[in-house]
Parts: C-alpha cells; sequence; structure tokens
C-alpha cells in the first residue's frame, strides 16, 4: 500500500509526460470542436451582415436616383403644367379680348346704323314737313287769293295753320 | 489519530510495465472526455441565426476568450486561443472534480509541474522566435552582465512561482477539507456519546452541510481564481517574451 | 530519539513556515482597501478594479503560497527523516 499511495507533494515523471500529453489533445479538441465550428459560423453571419449590408446600400442608392429622377420628371411636369396654363390664360385672354373687340365694333356698328336710321328718319320727316309746310303754304295761298282776309282771318288761318301742322306731326 | 487523517498525494491505480497511471491522470482522462462532450454539445447543429441558447453559450464563450487575448495580448495572438480555454477548461474542472469526492488533478504536483512547463517552454520557444539565438541569450546579461545568475534564477522562478502558487491553493483546499471532515467526526462523535447506541454513535452529523461552505470557497472560487490567473500570467509571460 | 527530534522540528518548522501568512494577509488587506477606495471613487469602474484586485491579491498570494508548500512538505512529504 505505500508503495501505492505517493506523498501529498512529490512528483511522478510519467504523469508529467500524460500531462502534456493530455494538454496538447485539449488544445486540439478545444480548436476543432469549439473555437473552428463557431468561429466559422461567425464568419458565415458576418458573410451574410455584409452581403446584406452592401444590398441595403445598393438598394439605398437606386431609390435615391429613383427619387431624384422622379423629382426631376416632377419639376418638369410642373413646368408643363405651368405653360400650358399661361398658354391657356394667354388664349383665353385674346379670345376675352377678340370677343370684347368684336362686340364693341357690332355695338358701335349698332349705334352707327341706328344714327343713320335716325338722320335718315329725320330727314324724312324732315322732308315730308317741308311738303306739308308746302302744301299748306300753297293751299293758304290759294284761300287767301281766293277770299279777302281780315284780321280775324289772319288769326283763324294761323291757328288752322297750327292746328293742321299738329294734326300732321 | 494518524490513520485517521490520511493527506496524501497521488495513488497508483495501474502499472503498464514502467509506467505509472496514478488516479489523478484517469480523473484529468475523465475530464477531458467532459470537456470534450460539453464542446461537442455546445457546437451541435450551429446556425447562422441561432436560436438556441447552447450556441449563443458556445459564442459568448469563444468571444470572451478571444476577448481575453486581445485585451492581455493583443490581436496577433489570436491563434493562442484555443490552447488558454483548453488551460482554462482544465484547471478549472480538475479543481472543481474535488466537488464530486475524487482527488482533483491540478492537486497532484507533477500535473501542476507539466502545466507550467509548457507555459516555461512557450516562453523560451516564443523568445528564441522574436529574438533569435543571441538576443534571447543576451537578455540575461540585461542590463549588467554582472546579474546574470539573478536573471537565470528569475527566468526559472517564473514556472515554479506558477505551479506552487496554483497547486498550493487546491492541496491547501484538500488539506483543510480533510482535516475539517476529521474535526467534524470527532466532534459528532463526542455529542452523540450521549446515546448509549453504538450506530448512532457512528453517525458524522456534523459532516452534513458545513464543508459544504467551506467548498464553496475553497473549491469553486478558489478553482475559478487559480484558473484564471494561470492563463493571465501564461499569456502575460508568453506575450512578454515577445518585445 | 533521532526521529523525534527530527519530526519535532519538522512541525515547529512547519508552524514557523506558516508565519509568511502574514505578509501576504496585510498586502491583500492593503490591496482590498486600496479598491474599496477605488471603488468609492469610481463605482462605475466597479468590476475593472475587482477583477484587478483579484489578480493582483493572486499574485501577492504567492509568498504566502511557498511558506504552505515549505510547511506541507514539512509534514506531509518530510524529506529530513530519509536523511537520517
Amino acid at each position: 500500500m505505500p508503495n501505492n499511495t505517493f506523498e501529498l507533494v512529490s512528483f511522478v515523471p510519467w504523469t508529467l509526460i500524460f500531462t502534456w500529453c493530455n494538454l496538447f489533445i485539449l488544445f486540439l479538441i478545444m480548436k476543432k470542436l469549439l473555437f473552428k465550428p463557431v468561429m466559422k459560423i461567425l464568419e458565415q453571419r458576418q458573410n451574410e451582415i455584409d452581403t446584406m449590408y452592401d444590398t441595403a446600400s445598393t438598394a439605398s442608392e437606386k431609390a435615391k436616383e429613383l427619387e431624384k429622377e422622379y423629382s426631376l420628371k416632377l419639376a418638369s411636369a410642373n413646368e408643363q403644367a405651368g405653360d400650358i396654363m399661361k398658354n391657356a390664360q394667354a388664349q383665353a385672354r385674346k379670345r376675352e379680348n377678340e370677343i370684347l373687340e368684336e362686340a364693341r365694333g357690332k355695338a358701335a356698328a349698332m349705334t352707327e346704323k341706328a344714327h343713320a336710321e335716325i338722320e335718315q328718319e329725320k330727314k324724312k320727316v324732315y322732308e315730308e314737313i317741308k311738303g306739308e309746310i308746302a302744301d299748306i303754304s300753297v293751299s293758304i295761298a290759294s284761300k287767301m287769293v281766293e277770299r279777302e282776309i281780315n284780321a280775324k282771318d289772319h288769326e283763324a288761318l294761323i291757328s288752322q295753320f297750327i292746328e293742321n301742322v299738329g294734326e300732321d306731326k | 489519530m494518524g490513520s485517521e487523517i490520511a493527506v496524501t498525494g497521488p495513488r497508483v491505480l495501474f502499472r503498464i510495465g514502467p509506467i505509472i497511471i496514478t488516479n489523478t491522470v484517469v480523473t484529468s482522462w475523465v475530464i477531458m472526455a467532459v470537456i470534450a462532450a460539453v464542446c461537442m454539445y455546445l457546437t451541435k447543429n450551429l446556425k447562422v441565426k441561432p436560436d438556441s441558447k447552447r450556441q449563443i453559450i458556445a459564442e459568448k464563450l469563444v468571444l470572451t476568450v478571444y476577448g481575453l487575448i486581445d485585451g492581455t495580448m493583443g490581436q496577433k495572438w489570436r491563434h493562442f486561443a484555443p490552447y488558454i480555454a483548453a488551460l482554462f477548461a482544465y484547471s478549472f474542472c480538475s479543481s472543481m472534480s474535488s466537488l464530486v469526492g475524487v482527488k482533483p488533478p491540478t492537486g497532484d504536483l507533477s500535473i501542476i509541474i507539466g502545466m507550467a512547463t509548457i507555459t516555461f517552454i512557450m516562453i523560451q520557444v516564443v523568445n528564441l522566435k522574436y529574438k533569435g539565438v543571441a538576443g534571447s541569450l543576451k537578455r540575461f546579461a540585461e542590463p549588467v552582465p554582472l546579474i546574470l545568475p539573478l536573471n537565470i534564477i528569475s527566468e526559472i522562478a517564473t514556472p515554479v512561482s506558477m505551479t506552487f502558487r496554483h497547486f498550493g491553493n487546491i492541496a491547501a483546499g484538500g488539506v483543510i477539507t480533510t482535516l475539517l471532515y476529521a474535526a467534524l467526526a470527532a466532534l459528532s462523535g463526542l455529542v452523540l456519546k450521549i446515546v448509549p447506541v453504538a450506530f448512532i454513535q457512528s453517525i458524522p452529523i456534523f459532516q452534513v452541510g458545513l464543508p459544504a461552505l467551506l467548498s464553496i470557497y475553497f473549491d469553486v472560487f478558489t478553482s475559478f481564481l487559480q484558473a484564471y490567473i494561470f492563463c493571465m500570467l501564461t499569456m502575460v509571460y508568453v506575450s512578454g517574451a515577445a518585445e | 530519539m533521532e526521529r523525534a527530534i527530527v519530526l519535532a522540528a519538522s512541525a515547529i518548522g512547519a508552524g514557523l513556515a506558516m508565519i509568511a501568512g502574514i505578509g501576504p494577509g496585510i498586502g491583500q488587506g492593503y490591496a482590498a482597501g486600496k479598491a474599496a477606495e477605488a471603488v468609492g471613487r469610481q463605482p462605475e469602474a466597479k468590476s475593472d478594479v475587482t477583477s484587478t484586485m483579484l489578480f493582483g491579491c493572486a499574485v501577492a498570494e504567492s509568498t504566502g503560497i511557498y511558506g504552505l508548500v515549505v510547511a506541507m512538505i514539512l509534514l506531509f512529504a518530510n524529506p529530513l527523516i530519509g536523511k537520517l
């Protein structure tokens, strides 16, 4: 039994050699069974994250490009719309002016026509009155010639004349 | 009394010719098998998107070791990480094995010497690699050639101090636990003498529970601390040899 | 007789060797006090301070451990008895 048990503080060379081997094997175990697979998975994850970032950055770049494009398009559309509006407005104004002008012209023509008619009417009336007056003068003259005229007659004649005139009118 | 308290070293389990295999070596093999099984379990079907707790634990472990290496030695020493992890796992599990009642391999001087000599050899190899033969010999004669013997002694003192620190802590824990068990057995024998039945007198009532408190310090705390310190010193010395 | 003397001297030597425990006790107490001060000054660095303190304590402990090992050698693996 004492041959089989060592003292507490004792040195066994074989144990030392076994320890070296053990530690080396344990090192290999750790390397192969723990570190390698875990690092592999971590690397894979890193790669995945990298590709994700890449796709995300390209997508955002694309989105930015699209945004730029769309804003450009929007600006041009706005411009176009403005142009169209301006054109329409100009046309409308022109049309308005034309209509106004036309209306004014028409109104002027009508006024002129009316004036001319009035003038003509006037002239006609005048001519008629003239003719009438001439007739009356002639008839008066003939009556005068027919009978003697006194003061009373005069007066009657004049009033008759005036009455005639009023009637004729 | 002397036969009751048996504070002994490793025991020979069997011999193959001249090869002596002690119980601490066999315990080491069991511990290695356990570590390998735990590693295999932790790294079973890893996924890029972790969905199991054990994968998170595995990644956390690996990254912790890498963080320790980065903080103590620098990024270029990352290939050292598996050895440091192996050293830590071996030392910690060995010391903890006293919880299940076997003799802890770290309480065997030969095994600690084995661990420390590997560190010592690593220091020398790194020295040779980074300074060349002349440079690594020259460092013993610096700053003045007069202190050459002192430098050699301090070089050898490195593994010796590492060995005795680790061994002393764990072995002292074992010795104190053994003494405590013996003392508690004697105490319970004294107390139970009032009961005149031989069977009840032999029940060591004080051995239940009380030693657990002690073993929390000596087995868990000291195990962790000594394993951590052994790894830290290895890292510091090896990376320091490259400067 | 000689054996008894050697054993007694070894036991006394082991006891004396454990006087080495005073040094690390004082040193670790001092370190712990300083660590407490540091934590009081910078509570956010508590984990760093604690780990540094534990590391330093464990390294400072080595002198005490040497004493312990010597005591253990004298008690459990006495090399002097073999020289009788």
